[in-house]
């Protein structure tokens, strides 16, 4: 506000006229009515959320959260299983996209040659413009039968020893399937969002430490990687976020199951998965109420996300002394 | 200014349009309501789906009704027509105790009758496979993991069977079509009834879950040794290989118009209230039923803007609408079931 006044006085004194107020004053009232209708928005969301809800607080309290089961015959929930399988395919995503997505954005800004560097970032910006459920249905048709007749095997045959290599499972479907089609799903936000943050560091900071002596490698460990540290770290929660919150390609490939097991070629289901399969046609109050709980802890999981991720920003940037904003959460 | 004064003549230009796009929509909105007597909106069981096709052209040349059904699967339907989005839904499986009270004054009427079939997905093995209950929940159970497994052997002893593994695929949607399955399974199998139960979804020990009976089918059809189910029509018009399923009387039958409609005969008396019937696994004198039989269920309000409609639209296809079934193998509905039917379809009014 302090930097919008002066800005908003600068404008008005040169063409002051009725007409002109008044499009200042309904400018204010819009964006202030669409502010806080977004507002409004989240609270009425929340406050229905805890209200659907309700029922299964009140009959499991706190058990839910950690209770592995969920059985719509003998009407027993919980959400054990669910928040394991998100936390596994969000994680593992993350572990395969952010090196990959770190490295295609320093080729991008350091690296590539200048012809290649529009259509590559053209490229894989539209990676994230692909619907999830088109990615939902190569995952299934495509890659699911590759992933399963050969690279599942492989993997199993030469790190079986590893309990997240076990036997592979029947069909495509899995966990394993979904940590790949989340990876692609994140790979582009965080590509971005870095190769934003990487074309920010101060040309006179790289180019010192190059005259310094130091090879492109030293550069960019020494320079931009501290310098867009933070922006860094709020770029994969903001992928985290995308992959615990994704429900239809998950739901497409991940191939359901109450199941808490660290063989990743076996199915399973995450919170946004089981929400999106099971609430359509529930049939009793008390399951329609555990899937609402279920969408209560994936509300809490993303707002503790939303929340970390900025203040990481913010930290860094005051140790900093820089503005770095542009992580995309602000 | 001038750059001003052209600013507002292209405001002005805009906002023209967007009225007149919006009129455009409004009016776009208000035509159906216009003949919304003459419109039927209903949406449900796959299962059913393909009947209902065959019914909108008929219904329309009777009636001049419009007919218009989404196949979203049972479950939606039961919520579709519970929050009044449509005019009727449709379920194979019978609405719960909580459903019926969440509905507030629903109807459920038997309006056809069909299987559902196992497939599966074996290169090499060209012969009719044979199959029975117990088997198939332990299969189901994840206790039989090998086609080769000695009691699949015992059923089939003119195959030779391969050790392939067995992949189960289910749905993981609410549907009808898995509560008419583990009907089945938790009729014939004690173990398979305490532990899992009944239901539109269970809590499935193994295999993978596709969403709908497309997602059943892609995951049967790309996995060499899985298993599937869906209703007969589905699997027949996907030519998928499905097993003949021994029953009580020790035959093996195949979910044909003919083993349908001895199992309808096992129940012939729909339920006082809900008008439920169970026609799994009949008794021996029933001697070629074919064990994995059902009813599915039309819901709709006792009380409906569209009544008349509706009640038209149901009799029909009770009545003259069962001559489309057979092809599609839907066996017509017993005249008991059919008197019953009639008496549900007139408590529906305005």
């Amino acid at each position: 506000m302090a930097a919008a006044d002066p800005t908003s006085g600068a404008i008005r004194r040169p063409l002051a006229g009725r007409r002109l107020r008044l499009g200042d004053v309904s400018l204010q009232a819009l964006a202030g009515a669409a502010a806080a209708a977004a507002t409004f928005l989240v609270v009425l969301i929340a406050y229905k959320i805890v209200r659907g809800a309700d029922p299964a607080l009140a009959r499991y309290g706190l058990d839910f959260v950690a209770r592995a089961s969920w059985d719509p015959v003998k009407n027993v929930y919980g959400a054990g299983s669910f928040l394991f399988g998100t936390a596994i395919t969000s994680l593992f995503a993350l572990a395969i996209a952010a090196p990959l997505a770190l490295a295609i954005a320093l080729f991008l800004t350091e690296l590539a040659p200048r012809v290649l560097r529009g259509p590559v970032t053209a490229l894989v910006e539209t990676l994230a413009a692909i619907p999830s459920v088109v990615i939902g249905l190569w995952g299934i048709l495509v890659l699911g039968p590759i992933l399963h007749d050969h690279v599942q095997p492989a993997l199993h045959g030469a790190l079986g020893f590893i309990p997240l290599f076990g036997a592979p499972s029947g069909t495509g479907a899995g966990i394993f399937t979904a940590i790949v089609v989340l990876t692609i799903m994140i790979l582009p936000i965080v590509s971005s969002i870095s190769r934003e943050l990487f074309l920010g560091v101060p040309a006179e900071l790289k180019e010192g430490a190059l005259a310094l002596g130091a090879t492109r490698w030293e550069m960019v460990r020494g320079v931009v990687f501290p310098y867009a540290r933070g922006g860094i770290a709020a770029a994969m929660i903001l992928g985290v976020g995308r992959a615990v919150g994704e429900a239809i390609a998950v739901t497409q490939v991940i191939g359901g199951g109450v199941f808490v097991h660290w063989n990743l070629f076996s199915t399973g289901d995450t919170l946004a998965s089981k929400i999106a399969s099971s609430y359509i046609g529930a049939q009793n109050d008390i399951q329609i109420a555990s899937l609402v709980y279920l969408a209560l802890i994936l509300l809490v999981f993303s707002l503790l996300m939303n929340v970390g991720a900025q203040w990481i920003v913010r930290r860094v940037a005051r140790r900093q002394g820089v503005g770095l904003n542009r992580g995309g959460l602000g | 200014m001038p750059k001003l004064a052209r600013w507002t003549t292209t405001t002005r230009t805009a906002a023209a349009v967007a009225a007149a796009l919006l009129a455009a929509a409004a009016a776009a909105a208000a035509s159906p309501a216009a003949q919304r007597g003459s419109t039927i909106t209903g949406a449900g069981s796959t299962f059913v789906a393909p009947l209902v096709a065959q019914w909108i052209p008929a219904v329309a040349s009777a009636y001049g009704y419009e007919l218009q059904y989404s196949a979203i699967g049972s479950g939606g339907g039961i919520s579709a027509v519970t929050n009044r989005t449509v005019d009727f839904g449709a379920s194979d499986a019978p609405l719960s105790r909580d459903q019926f009270a969440a509905c507030k004054g629903c109807l459920q009427i038997p309006w056809a009758l069909s299987a559902t079939a196992i497939f599966y997905n074996l290169p090499g093995v060209t012969k009719l496979l044979h199959m029975d209950g117990p088997t198939l929940a332990k299969i189901f159970m994840g206790r039989i993991t090998k086609w080769n497994d000695p009691a699949i052997r015992r059923l089939n002893r003119h195959v030779a069977l391969p050790s392939t593994a067995i992949a189960v695929a289910h749905r993981s949607d609410n549907s009808g079509t898995t509560y008419n399955l583990t009907d089945y399974l938790s009729s014939v199998s004690p173990a398979w009834r305490s532990r899992y139960g009944k239901g539109v979804a269970v809590n499935w020990p193994v295999g993978t879950g596709g969403q709908g009976s497309r997602g059943v089918a892609a995951i049967v059809t790309q996995t060499t040794g899985a298993i599937g189910y869906a209703d007969v029509a589905y699997a027949k018009s996907n030519h998928l290989r499905f097993f003949a399923i021994k029953n009580r009387l020790g035959r093996y039958t195949t979910p044909g118009l003919r083993g349908i409609r001895a199992a309808a005969l096992s129940d012939v008396k729909p339920a006082r209230g809900t008008n439920e019937l169970s026609i799994v696994n009949p008794p021996k004198k029933y001697t070629v039923a074919y064990p994995i039989s059902t009813y599915t269920y039309v819901v709709v309000p006792r009380q409906s803007g569209k009544a008349a409609a509706l009640k038209k639209l149901i009799f029909w296809a009770v009545t003259k609408g069962q001559a489309y079934g057979p092809k599609l193998l839907f066996a017509p509905l017993p005249k008991s079931v059919l008197v019953v039917d009639e008496k549900a379809i007139a408590k529906i009014h305005s």
